[in-house]
């Protein structure tokens, strides 16, 4: 689904990643993890183009992002950031219903049946008509989770969806994200979440100093890591 | 000295007249200002260099300049080169709005940088172009922010109005001399013309704090 190879991203002279070969196959779910400053996030970014790699492919179902056709696939690839990113001019249901309306340029009613089916699924199909900053952070990125979703996309990519919930809400977000992989949806996951991870993740990869430094099943990677940088960043954060 | 009473009051519905062309000028010269300014702003900062080039010229030559300097250049330069006549209304509205557009386009332009970048990735993220983004995302939450700063524009505007005197257009500033012409009435009618001005640009910044509140209040910010 998404193909990357020999990916290399320099911001300035500051190379943040280094050569990175990966293959994710449909309906995998990928966690990706290491420290701060990795790179871990300007890779998740690559998979989109919010980020244009200095060098290297990217490809995703097949079509080889470039400048030119990105917004196509974008279409297909939905994206959760860490700060939600809710339109505040807009209600609830407005923030889902844009897209498709606009880019897809989908029949109106049908859309807000989907928006609001959309909502019923991530448990807030009560509050369509609020505004995003009537909304705690919990509940703002389930909204963004939704948004993202209503462009029926192929991968979801999420950048620290949790990073900057309040802990009892961190919960909430992660279970609609379990549902999501449980459905068979194809996601790539940037977090912090160990346990998340070990549990809904096929794959783990570890990035450290832009490159993969190790990858392979939770169980793998958490249980009987290969590399001494990665036992040393597990030991930290377990 | 003595201050006549009854030439106030007997210029004043002349002084109106001029008032609310004043009105119109402003007014016309807003719309095109605010329009010029939109799309300035905008591509102050968009990706394509020579636009950006161009946009930042303008800006730069419109503010650079006085606007007594671009009304003249308008109404006794342009026609050198067209062979035309042009009408002072004309030159009145284009003059003001063009110059207008400059610093217009400079608050649009901290408008849109001041909104999050976070609003232009999620906007992308959705498969939207930078141009629908912009459209429906980015320029509505900015213009909720430039309020402000777009009323004291106005402000400015409709007080800098009184400039197209000069080409002899009939706005509040020039009624005021053609009275003081006839009258001598020079006293009474500056003062007169003063409180004109001062209870229009007061009605404008009322106005503009009332839009403030109600925008601010529209959804929580």
């Amino acid at each position: 689904m998404i193909n990357i190879e020999k990916l290399h991203k320099s911001f300035g002279s500051n190379e943040v990643l280094k050569g990175i070969d990966l293959d994710v196959k449909e309906k995998e779910v990928v966690a990706i993890i290491g420290p701060s400053g990795s790179g871990k996030s300007t890779l998740l970014r690559c998979m989109n183009y919010l980020e244009q790699p200095t060098s290297g492919m990217v490809s995703v179902d097949g079509i080889v992002l470039n400048e030119a056709d990105i917004n196509k696939v974008r279409e297909e690839v939905g994206m959760v950031f860490q700060r939600f990113n809710l339109f505040p001019h807009m209600t609830v249901l407005q923030n889902i219903m844009l897209a498709p309306l606009k880019v897809r340029h989908a029949d109106k009613a049908e859309t807000e049946q989907t928006a609001r089916q959309l909502l019923k699924r991530v448990g807030l199909a009560d509050k369509a008509d609020a505004w995003p900053n009537q909304l705690s952070g919990g509940q703002q990125q389930r909204v963004a989770i939704a948004r993202a979703l209503a462009m029926k996309p192929k991968v979801m990519l999420f950048d620290e969806p949790t990073s900057a919930l309040d802990p009892e809400m961190v919960g909430e977000v992660l279970d609609v994200m379990r549902q999501l992989a449980e459905s068979g949806m194809t996601m790539v996951v940037v977090t912090h979440e160990m346990g998340f991870a070990r549990e809904v993740a096929d794959r783990i990869l570890f990035v450290d100093q832009g490159v993969i430094l190790e990858q392979g099943t939770p169980e793998q990677v958490f249980d009987h890591p290969q590399q001494e940088r990665t036992q040393t960043f597990l030991s930290k954060v377990l | 000295m003595q201050f006549n009473w009854d030439l106030v009051v007997n210029s004043f519905p002349l002084l109106l007249v001029g008032a609310g062309v004043t009105i119109k000028i402003t007014a016309m010269s807003v719309a095109l200002g605010v329009i010029i300014g939109l799309f300035v702003g905008i591509a102050r900062i968009c990706h394509f260099k020579p636009l950006r080039f161009v946009a930042a010229v303008y800006v730069d030559f419109f503010r650079g300049t006085p606007l007594l300097v671009q009304i003249f250049l308008v109404y006794f330069a342009l026609p050198v080169i067209t062979g035309q006549r042009i009408d002072p209304y004309v030159a009145a509205v284009g003059a003001c709005g063009i110059n207008s557009g400059a610093y217009v386009a400079e608050i649009f332009r901290a408008g849109i940088q001041s909104i999050d970048e976070g609003q232009m990735e999620a906007g992308r993220s959705l498969g939207m172009t930078w141009v629908q983004t912009m459209r429906y995302i980015i320029v509505p939450q900015a213009f909720k922010r430039v309020i402000p700063p777009l009323g004291n524009e106005f402000i400015a505007l409709l007080k800098d109005s009184s400039l197209v005197s000069v080409i002899g257009f009939e706005e509040l500033t020039r009624r005021g001399q053609l009275i003081i012409a006839k009258t001598y009435g020079s006293l009474e009618i500056w003062i007169s013309v003063a409180i004109v001005y001062l209870v229009m640009t007061l009605t404008i910044s009322r106005f503009v704090a009332y839009l403030e509140r109600r925008f601010a209040t529209d959804d929580q910010h």
